[in-house]
């Protein structure tokens, strides 16, 4: 219990963990499970844009690893402002603009996407609220970091210590919400040259640079263990049933019209235009 | 939160807006035209006057001054719908400290009728794009902010018209069914929500991948490969008419292959704008990992320190524990003695339960005491650990130490049970051996050799010689986090409860 304590929102973590007991008793919900692996990341959100809006069941998607590198804005993310946009031309990175909030990441192999799709009463005693949410996540992954690593939810972040490791973004619907985890198993250092400091940071970054910021998962478990240990954190909340690709085609038929976008060169060349405006010298 | 609850269930019914149909968190006051008005309640955090900024001129500038108090209750109820049937619907509190939001998106437009629970717009606050819904069935007389607009909480988002419509109470809502948002049309070229149906249209997974990621359709690709295969340069090309992206001169990035599990040997080599990842063994190649560890520990500065035990105390103990045991599934060792007061050694020197990490030059005094042990398997050998050792009774540790002994021999010792240790144990002596000079099993910076209980002979002050029961231990230690001074002051506590195991007892719970 004393892990408990290292939350601030304490009482509500009392309240889950109390529920969760009863939660067993009555049966609980059920969560379909899909794998993949080295899935395009723009695919992979394509999909869970459509199961967030179309569909009625709990999902759980995790995606070991994306297959070529990519940029993956929040909603309202500008190039301009997040990205070297020279270099991001230059080596003809994708960039895209992904449906939840939140802030921007470069995706390769090297990434875990684990993504929770649910209905707004499926966690018994969790409010539908970005808050609570991202609470009630610190609680699923602290049981899969108990005695690996010094874990923590860290504003919106999951940080090892004062690092950060996973980066969180949602979206809240009506009666549903979503809310993802992109995962830094690994990262190589020249691709974080293509993200500029963020204006916007959590208060803990104290201004570092992204080396001096983030770390590495890979050097605190392996993937398979992590991977393993996610899945079981999860079947204390929710009864999992793996499925596969196939069958999501088969059940979800309707036409869906998605708002993730792949930027094109053309927006790409006005962002770097309107930012060598605004700086006289290029900085990395 | 939970206090919120309470406090909103509290209140009699006014108007509020209500952010989803069961949850009664969100609940503010509207207020209206006149400044007069009651303040807004909840756990906003901005206070003072609220000037809604407008994206352009053609929009009425209001000046509403108003003060924010905490959990301040109105009575005021539909009494206050003034005559028009114009109200203000505020942006409702969206999260504990969240003070504004971004517009995203609307979902509707000035004279459209709206229903309850019907989505009006779409806002970002931090990390979370949220749907807000209408509380009230009316019409959208007056929208007040376009997409791009920051907007504080509490401040009037849009006006309805609600004339005539009167406000359901919570038990006769009902929820509508789930209805996409009507968002704008932002397909992608060559929409592929259609599942890829190639209908003959030859291409290898990875060249169907790169034209999903660019939007293409691959039916429409010309190929150019042997028997029309579609090949990446002519998504490259396809894409390149469509203007999402130029052929560059040299091939294109492409995965690099991953840990050597992937079949996928049709990307194109190309370059590789990351560094390869290690490859990481599964349990089956104990041989493989030890040359991997090994050489890796080589790599650390090293050194040893050795020390003699007598374990005349612990002889007396394991034999008392096996002597009055009643359970024939449990065998009483001097290992699982040995690992309870190692454990408490490590709670007064942390440093020697640690990990360092050189890229940061950091050393991370780690919680848990998962002491690894060391088996010689016929598969090789395996360091499975036991978890948190401090929070374990000797009885328990003894039971995880039979389970993990069995699961190695039988090698089906999970990837769990192998990760997480944060100092090694090696009992070299069960085979045997005076000691041994251990390496380390990184990233810990500890391991220690235990030779075997022999029986010695020691003088006595009288200058008789006695028998003693002795065991030499040689501590592995990286030098780059721990000193002589340390690993041997370490050495003498552990030491101490060894030869005093009723020592243990001292710090009991």
């Amino acid at each position: 219990m004393s892990d408990v304590r290292r939350f601030q929102t304490a009482p509500f973590s009392m309240l889950v963990l109390m529920m969760k007991q009863q939660a067993g008793k009555l049966g609980l919900p059920l969560m379909n499970l899909l794998r993949l692996n080295g899935t395009p990341i723009l695919q992979q959100l394509h999909l869970e844009e459509k199961l967030l809006r179309t569909s009625s069941d709990n999902w759980c998607i995790i995606n070991d690893g994306t297959d070529t590198p990519a940029i993956v804005m929040g909603v309202s993310g500008k190039p301009s402002e997040l990205l070297e946009v020279g270099p991001v031309l230059r080596d003809r990175i994708p960039v895209i603009r992904r449906f939840t909030g939140g802030g921007t990441v470069i995706v390769d192999s090297g990434t875990v996407f684990i993504t929770l799709i649910c209905n707004k009463d499926a966690v018994p005693g969790m409010q539908p609220y970005p808050r609570s949410i991202m609470s009630w996540s610190g609680l699923l992954y602290n049981e899969v970091f108990r005695g690996i690593g010094d874990f923590k939810l860290r504003e919106n972040d999951y940080v090892f210590g004062e690092r950060k490791f996973g980066g969180n973004a949602q979206s809240i619907t009506k009666n549903r919400w979503i809310h993802h985890t992109s995962f830094l198993w690994d990262y190589a250092v020249g691709n974080m040259a293509y993200l500029k400091q963020p204006a916007r940071a959590p208060k803990y970054r104290l201004g570092r640079d992204h080396t001096e910021f983030i770390c590495r998962m890979k050097e605190y478990l392996p993937r398979s263990v992590f991977i393993e240990k996610t899945v079981e954190s999860i079947e204390s909340y929710f009864s999992v049933n793996p499925t596969n690709s196939e069958a999501i085609d088969a059940s979800q038929g309707a036409e869906f019209v998605h708002s993730t976008m792949l930027l094109t060169r053309q927006e790409l060349e006005e962002a770097s235009a309107s930012q060598l405006k605004t700086i006289g010298v290029s900085s990395v | 939160m939970l206090i919120g609850r309470r406090i909103w269930q509290q209140r009699p019914r006014t108007w509020s807006w209500r952010w989803s149909s069961g949850g009664t968190l969100m609940r503010l006051h509207s207020y209206r035209t006149s400044p007069q008005k009651p303040p807004i309640l909840g756990f906003l955090s901005s206070d003072g006057a609220a000037t809604i900024r407008t994206a352009n001129n053609s929009f009425v500038d209001f000046s509403i001054p108003y003060m924010i108090n905490k959990c301040s209750y109105t009575t005021h109820a539909l009494a206050d719908l003034s005559p028009s049937g114009i109200v203000d619907v505020p942006l409702a509190q969206t999260g504990e400290g969240i003070a504004e939001c971004e517009l995203l998106q609307w979902f509707v437009k000035e004279g459209d009728q709206v229903e309850e629970f019907q989505p009006l717009c779409e806002v970002q606050s931090d990390k979370a794009t949220i749907e807000i819904t209408s509380r009230y069935k009316g019409k959208v007389a007056q929208i007040l902010y376009v997409p791009g607009n920051i907007v504080k909480v509490g401040e009037t988002l849009l006006k309805m018209d609600v004339e005539g419509s009167i406000v359901s109470t919570l038990s006769s809502s009902d929820l509508e069914s789930i209805k996409p948002p009507a968002l704008e049309t932002t397909e992608l070229p060559g929409s592929e929500l259609n599942k890829n149906t190639k209908g003959g249209t030859l291409s290898t997974p990875a060249v169907r991948n790169l034209a999903k990621l660019y939007g293409v359709e691959l039916n429409d690709v010309h190929g150019s490969g042997k028997d029309g295969r579609v090949l990446k340069e002519d998504v490259l090309k396809y894409a390149v008419q469509k203007g999402i992206v130029e052929v560059p001169a040299v091939s294109v990035d492409s995965r690099a292959p991953l840990f050597g599990d992937e079949e996928n040997g049709q990307y194109a080599s190309a370059e590789v704008k990351w560094q390869p990842d290690d490859k990481t063994v599964p349990l089956r190649g104990f041989q493989r990992t030890m040359v991997k560890t090994m050489s890796m520990a080589a790599k650390v500065p090293h050194f040893h320190y050795v020390e003699e035990m007598n374990c005349d105390a612990l002889v007396e103990l394991k034999a008392s524990f096996q002597n009055n045991n009643s359970d024939p599934n449990v065998k009483h060792t001097f290992l699982p003695i040995l690992i309870k007061s190692l454990s408490m050694a490590l709670s007064k020197y942390p440093f020697m339960n640690s990990c360092f990490n050189e890229e940061s030059v950091e050393v991370i005094l780690k919680g848990s005491h998962n002491i690894g042990i060391a088996m010689a398997t016929s598969h090789g050998l395996a360091v499975p650990n036991i978890k948190n050792v401090q929070s374990l009774s000797i009885l328990e540790i003894t039971k995880e130490l039979s389970r993990l002994q069995r699961l190695a021999k039988e090698n089906k010792l999970s990837p769990v049970d192998i990760y997480g240790g944060t100092i090694t144990l090696s009992n070299i002596g069960a085979i045997g051996g005076k000691f041994g000079s251990p390496l380390l099993n990184l990233p810990e910076v500890a391991i220690i050799a235990m030779g075997r209980i022999q029986k010695a002979a020691h003088f006595a002050e009288d200058g008789d010689v006695y028998p003693v029961s002795t065991m030499t231990v040689n501590i592995g230690a990286d030098h780059r986090v721990l000193d002589g001074a340390t690993v041997a002051r370490f050495c003498n506590e552990w030491k101490q409860f060894i030869e005093n195991p009723e020592f243990l007892m001292l710090h009991m719970r």
